[in-house]
């Protein structure tokens, strides 16, 4: 057995049956060359996506803003006015804590709005990621 | 430029040319390819029963390589790195075709068509032909430990398959092709 091992291992040194170069190579460049040329173009997808999505947010952000910002404001100033104020000039605990969720309750809405801007926002870059 | 490009590519060591294809030099890696494609070729042939689907396989090494070739570390490397690859490439084709546990039993003598005196005195046996009545799991051991020179624990460590079933391989995969290569009386 150790004299076909040596035998076996022989043959296989001296089996020089390397094929020629038929055309592999240029194959091979071919693919090597389209594969880059898709990973170009989807390279290029993915950053006009990302733009498209950052745009989108931006532009959700300034339309809102635009839309409630003010009032927005003007409600959480407000309603922090109240809740200080509550807080402050309330003779008990339980009066206090009643005004507080009012004020909070008051600014809810925009709270959910942003929240829910924020949230497109992430899906749509999540979607656009993948 | 493009000619002076093509000289100093044909001149350039094989580590410049992996160093080059590495910062995505389309032109280095095809110079690779020519110089490694015959050996590439080769192993692959020994290790699949026909020389298309070797091809195949080896141009898809090819491809993986380029994909990869930034993980590898040293260019010196650069055989035993591609090496690995081409197993892979082929455990993985093979797994697909859920071919690489397929026995063959045959181990009868092959006939030898052409038979001359140094044929006789076993100085060279017809390899590719016995190696093709192999199981795919026994010739790529087979190839790997006396083709490759790889002790059994580097094909364990290539292949994944655990070490016992890599001994057994390279045992029965020997045995078979001693009694297929053994002159016939």
């Amino acid at each position: 057995m150790n004299d076909f091992n040596a035998l076996l291992t022989r043959s296989f040194a001296e089996a020089h049956d390397e094929p020629a170069d038929d055309g592999f190579t240029v194959k091979v460049g071919h693919t090597v060359a389209r594969q880059e040329f898709a990973n170009k173009i989807r390279n290029t997808a993915y950053a006009t996506g990302m733009a498209a999505a950052g745009a989108c947010i931006l532009y959700g952000a300034y339309t809102f803003a635009g839309a409630f910002g003010q009032d927005f404001l003007a409600t959480a100033g407000l309603e922090v006015a109240r809740a200080h104020g509550a807080m402050s000039s309330a003779p008990t605990v339980s009066i206090a804590a009643q005004g507080l969720l009012q004020s909070l309750g008051a600014g809810m809405t925009q709270i959910l709005l942003i929240t829910g801007v924020l949230a497109g926002g992430a899906v749509a870059y999540r979607s656009v990621q993948e | 430029m493009a000619s002076r490009g093509l000289i100093n590519l044909a001149q350039a060591t094989e580590a410049a040319l992996i160093v080059a294809a590495q910062a995505r030099d389309q032109a280095a890696f095809s110079e690779l390819v020519k110089r490694r494609q015959g050996w590439a070729r080769a192993l692959l042939r020994k290790m699949c029963r026909s020389h298309a689907e070797a091809d195949d396989l080896a141009q898809e090494a090819f491809i993986k390589a380029w994909d990869r070739l930034r993980d590898l570390e040293t260019p010196a490397a650069f055989p035993g790195w591609f090496r690995r690859i081409a197993v892979t490439t082929f455990l993985m084709a093979k797994r697909k075709q859920k071919a690489i546990f397929e026995e063959i039993d045959d181990a009868s003598p092959i006939a030898s068509e052409d038979s001359t005196p140094e044929a006789a005195a076993g100085a060279k046996i017809d390899l590719e032909k016995a190696l093709a009545r192999l199981s795919d799991a026994e010739r790529l051991c087979v190839t790997l430990n006396h083709g490759e020179g790889l002790s059994h624990s580097e094909i364990v460590d290539i292949t994944g398959l655990p070490l016992g079933t890599v001994k057994s391989h390279v045992l029965r995969g020997t045995e078979k092709l001693r009694r297929m290569l053994e002159p016939a009386t």
